[in-house]
């Protein structure tokens, strides 16, 4: 096992690595969803009591969920991949 | 503040890299890359202003759910089409890079298309490489905000017509434009402009070739898809090696007594070159080559052992991504071709036949022979074909008339005096351009009559109509759960049926 620690990324690399490929990944899960399912028809379920009428919100608001759902999931491998030195790092 | 033990300084690795000026060129493949651009944008800033049929021919109408494409017209319904059409992009792209390299990156990537816009109205403002590099040196003058500010105010005035252009394919362009000046678009027509527009000047203006090296996913994969028979752009070791200036009387190695190198040692040449240009930072090397100690390289003693490359290192100056293809196959390469054309101007210049560098294969670079029909090649084509019949037999024979069914929720069935009824939701779509007159009618059970809606109906023009309907069996001829199917006639148009199974429930048979 090597012992190399890779140095910390700059924050707009990390950024990037999250962001970018979320929203890569939340777009095109938009276009499959929104493409079975009408916006519009969403906001007459009753579980979804505060989903839009207008369906450019209702296209609008999903991306922004799956977006964040993706961004989430980028985050955790993010930190999964974190090595162990930077959670021990000596304070000062 | 001293690093964690164990981890390399930040500044180490992470050197911040230099602004790449690319130097213009002329030749085959850079005129190939002016038509593709012409082309490409051509269609992008063009199509929303054409009309087919008294609309826009292109128009991507979210807020209808219907995308219109010239002729055709793509309902939520038709989305396996756009499904099978992205998988198609994909096949094509595995088919073309495993025959051709990256054919896209050099000359169909969007972002590939932009920066060349970009770079041009970048020249037309700050002039040729040179110029621009001494302006970038130079302190703030008048001259140089003039220079800098008319470059920003084109590119920022592209970029706005190029995210108006965009939204134009999802509003009505024409209506868009004339409530521009009235200040009328609404918010997301506004965010979508700004946000294409500013996506366009950042990625071309400013990210450029960090974009195909560090946000591309397909600049990462594309290598999977490579083998020793793909073309590629390449500089030929065996030719060009011992690189290095000369007198202008030598002739080619083609045309002299030295000949082509031997492999292992071109092979040499190469990886000596490579470590060197990592050491000294003239180019930018990923490659492996550059992490190995410098291996003995054949040096020429006398003239006539030089090989054709003058290391005029042009090749490099033209590069878009900054690096030195004469270091190999690396992935920041885009296949632009931008090289070919600048080395063989030099070629020309010296009276060399042309194609030190030059689009070839692995195979053949190192002397070997190259085939072009090899079983992924074979296999990628055929999917392709296959999928492009089904897609195109698909889209042309699409029904023009939708029916669905939905069951009531609430009750399997009722009792009433005249029998047992079900009712069902039906949502009919009319892909026509006319209203059309439709009957619905019950095949698959004995018995079972259509009380509601009895009489014939009409739905209008390209539209989707949610209608209650009520089955009816009289008493005790059904028993238990019926299989039937719901069909739909047009009334003018008899061959024009639409049919969907459903269920009929009726109380099941008393015990004995």
């Amino acid at each position: 096992m090597s012992d190399f620690d890779h140095p910390p990324r700059p924050l707009v690399q990390r950024l990037g690595a999250i962001l970018w490929p979320s929203f890569f990944a939340a777009g095109v899960a938009s276009m499959v969803f929104f493409a079975a399912i009408d916006p519009a028809e969403l906001a007459e379920i009753s579980a979804l009591p505060y989903w839009p009428e207008s369906r450019e919100l209702g296209y609008t608001l999903g991306f922004l969920l799956f977006w964040t759902a993706t961004a989430a999931s980028s985050t955790f491998t993010w930190i999964l991949l974190r090595p162990a030195s930077r959670f021990n790092r000596r304070p000062g | 503040m001293a690093a964690p033990q164990g981890t390399v300084e930040y500044e180490s690795i992470y050197k911040s890299e230099g602004k790449v000026y690319p130097r213009e060129v002329s030749g085959t493949f850079q005129r190939l890359r002016t038509a593709a651009v012409f082309w490409l944008l051509g269609m992008f800033y063009l199509f929303p202003w054409l009309s087919w049929d008294g609309r826009q021919a292109v128009l991507f109408d979210l807020p209808a759910r219907r995308f219109y494409i010239f002729g055709l017209t793509f309902w939520p319904q038709d989305f396996i089409f756009l499904a099978l059409l992205l998988i198609m992009a994909g096949l094509a792209l595995f088919f073309f890079t495993a025959l051709a390299g990256r054919l896209w990156c050099g000359y169909a990537c969007p972002q590939t298309v932009w920066t060349e816009v970009f770079l041009w109205i970048e020249r037309l403002f700050e002039g040729d490489r040179h110029q621009r590099m001494k302006l970038d040196r130079a302190p703030w003058t008048w001259k140089k905000f003039l220079r800098k500010g008319g470059k920003h105010l084109a590119w920022v005035l592209f970029a706005a017509w190029t995210g108006f252009t965009f939204v134009g394919f999802f509003t009505p362009i024409r209506e868009l434009g004339g409530r521009l000046f009235s200040l009328e678009w609404g918010f997301w027509e506004s965010f979508w402009a700004v946000f294409y527009g500013f996506a366009t000047w950042g990625n071309a203006g400013f990210l450029r070739e960090q974009v195909c090296k560090y946000m591309c996913p397909y600049a990462r994969f594309q290598g999977a898809m490579f083998d020793r028979d793909t073309l590629i752009i390449a500089y030929d070791p065996r030719r060009g090696e011992p690189r290095g200036p000369r007198r202008r009387e030598i002739a080619s190695v083609l045309e002299r007594e030295r000949g082509l190198l031997p492999l292992a040692a071109a092979q040499a040449a190469v990886a000596f070159h490579a470590w060197q240009t990592a050491q000294k930072g003239t180019a930018r090397v990923t490659t492996g080559l550059a992490d190995q100690p410098p291996p003995a390289a054949p040096k020429a003693s006398r003239p006539e052992e030089l090989g054709d490359c003058i290391d005029c290192t042009i090749c490099i100056q033209v590069c878009p991504t900054g690096i030195d293809i004469r270091n190999g196959l690396q992935y920041e390469c885009i296949a632009c071709g931008a090289c070919i054309d600048a080395c063989d101007g030099v070629m020309d210049r010296l009276g060399y036949p042309r194609g030190l560098i030059r689009y070839t294969t692995q195979n053949l670079v190192e002397g070997g022979k190259t085939r072009i029909l090899r079983p992924r090649v074979l296999i990628y084509g055929t999917l392709l074909l296959s999928l492009a019949g089904l897609w195109s037999y698909g889209v042309f024979h699409r029904s023009d008339l939708g029916l669905d069914v939905l069951r009531d929720r609430n009750a399997l069935y009722r009792e009433t005096l005249a029998g047992i009824e079900n009712s069902y939701t039906l949502k009919i779509s009319n892909r026509l351009t006319e209203p059309r007159r439709l009957r619905l009618s019950v095949e698959g059970a004995e018995g079972v009559i259509v009380v509601e809606p009895a009489e014939a109906f009409t739905v209008g023009p390209d539209r989707v109509e949610r209608l209650p309907a009520t089955l009816r069996a009289a008493h005790g001829t059904l028993h238990g759960v019926q299989q039937i199917r719901l069909v739909l006639t047009d009334l003018e148009r008899p061959e024009h049926r639409a049919v969907r199974e459903t269920r009929f429930f009726a109380p099941e048979e008393p015990l004995r």
